[in-house]
Formats: structure tokens, C-alpha cells, sequence
């Protein structure tokens, strides 16, 4: 972006730079965020939100570095983050059922 | 030409900073709530406002091309999934929660117009007491 114009291309870098930087440190916060959760959908909420900031780096690296398939990536990113998050709570909510059934016939019986 | 590049410029950056904007509102909120039901407005936010603005302002920063039309679906992509993906947590943590009592309560729609007309048959009460005893300034119930 800003080929030929004097100042536009070097402001456009820095801008996105910086832009980059505050989205780590978004990151790590989430980060922290799905360590400290107290409960399991605490953190599949955490870490869907680290998948959106993620996906904001990637487009953000798709224009500043003009690579078009970057924006794929993104794409499918999105797509296997959604995924991500559907498999875990139905896999967690699962085993959570399967056990709670297996402790009322325990308690049934004995 | 070069001052259209710029202005281009300046308002895709505007749109990004403030989905950065909100960005950092959701990580506040996040971090502020107490409960996993509350957090989850805060995240979905950010899930659709933020990334919306954020991937506009870039869509206006790079020129309309191919790369644009896949950023823009990536829009609308999260725009389909995400409150889907809230709802399922939301489920999830529903029926997981061993002491539901501690963090919310359960109530129909009727509990909440009968609470509500109470409250309201109070304060009116409280207003009717007031205008007598007009010295008296009118305490929170």
C-alpha cells in the first residue's frame, strides 16, 4: 500500500506495527485469562476469543505484507476455531452426562 | 491522487483503532465480570463488533481486490458462527453447573411481572408518602 507516495508507506508500516503489538499483548491476556478460569467454559470462551484476535493478526499480516493467501489462512482459521469449540463442549458435555449417570446407579444399588 | 491515498488511509485506521477499541473494552470486560455467563457478553462482543470494524478498516486500507472479498467473508463467516458457538458454551455451562443457585437464579416471565408490579406499587407508595411528608427526601427502596 502507498507505493510512489512519500511518508504514506512508511506510516502505514509503523501504524500496523504497533496495531500488532497490542494484539499480542491482547493474546497473552487472554492467555492468562484461560489459566485462571475458574470453570471449563471459562476457558473454551478464552480461548475462542484468542482464536478472534488471532484471526485480526493474520488479515492485519495479509494486507501489511500484500500476501493474498494469507487471507486463507484466516479463512480457514476461523472456520477450524468454530469447530474447535463445537467439538469441545460437546465432548465435555458428554462425559459429564456419562458420569453423572454412572454415579446415580452406583447410588441406586448400593 | 495522493491525498485520496491518504484520506483512504486515515479513515481504514480509524476503523481499525477502534476495533482495537473494542478489543481492549472486552478484555476489561472479561476480566471484570465475575461469572462465566456474564464474561461470555463481554466475549461475544469482540467476537462480532471488534473483528467486524477491524477487518472493514483493513478492507479500506488494502484497495478492493481479491483479498478484500475473502477478509469480508471472514466477516461474515464469524458473524454466522459466533453466536451459535455462545450459545453452545452457554448450554454447556448450564448443565455442568453442580450449584446453580450460587451464581444465577431461575425465574418465569410471570415471577419477574409480579416482582415488578410489587416494586411499582411500592414506589408509588413511597412517592404518595413523600408528597405528604415533603421534608423528607425519598431513600432508595
Amino acid at each position: 500500500m502507498g507505493k510512489g507516495i512519500p511518508g504514506l508507506e512508511q506510516t502505514c508500516h509503523a501504524f500496523f506495527v504497533a496495531a500488532l503489538i497490542l494484539l499480542a499483548v491482547m493474546v497473552v491476556l487472554c492467555l492468562i485469562r484461560a489459566i485462571i478460569g475458574p470453570r471449563i467454559a471459562d476457558r473454551i470462551v478464552a480461548v475462542n476469543m484468542m482464536g478472534t484476535i488471532v484471526m485480526v493478526i493474520i488479515a492485519i499480516l495479509a494486507v501489511m505484507l500484500q500476501e493474498g493467501y494469507l487471507a486463507d489462512i484466516c479463512l480457514i482459521y476461523a472456520m477450524i476455531s468454530f469447530l474447535a469449540v463445537i467439538v469441545l463442549t460437546k465432548v465435555y458435555m458428554g462425559v459429564y452426562l456419562e458420569k453423572k449417570q454412572e454415579e446415580e446407579k452406583n447410588d441406586g444399588s448400593v | 491522487m495522493a491525498v485520496f491515498e491518504w484520506l483512504r488511509f486515515l479513515a481504514g485506521a480509524g476503523l481499525l483503532l477502534f476495533g482495537l477499541g473494542i478489543f481492549a473494552i472486552e478484555m476489561f470486560g472479561v476480566f471484570r465480570f465475575r461469572y462465566v455467563l456474564n464474561r461470555m457478553h463481554a466475549a461475544a462482543m469482540g467476537d462480532t463488533l471488534g473483528i467486524g470494524f477491524s477487518l472493514i478498516g483493513l478492507i479500506l486500507i488494502n484497495s478492493f481486490n481479491f483479498t478484500s472479498l475473502k477478509l469480508f467473508f471472514v466477516v461474515v463467516f464469524l458473524w454466522f458462527s459466533s453466536p451459535v458457538s455462545s450459545h453452545l458454551i452457554a448450554r454447556l455451562e448450564v448443565t455442568t453447573d453442580e450449584e446453580p443457585e450460587k451464581h444465577y437464579r431461575r425465574m418465569t416471565l410471570r415471577q419477574v411481572e409480579e416482582d415488578l408490579a410489587q416494586k411499582h406499587s411500592a414506589e408509588e407508595a413511597a412517592a404518595g408518602l413523600n408528597e405528604k411528608k415533603s421534608d423528607t427526601v425519598g431513600e432508595e427502596s
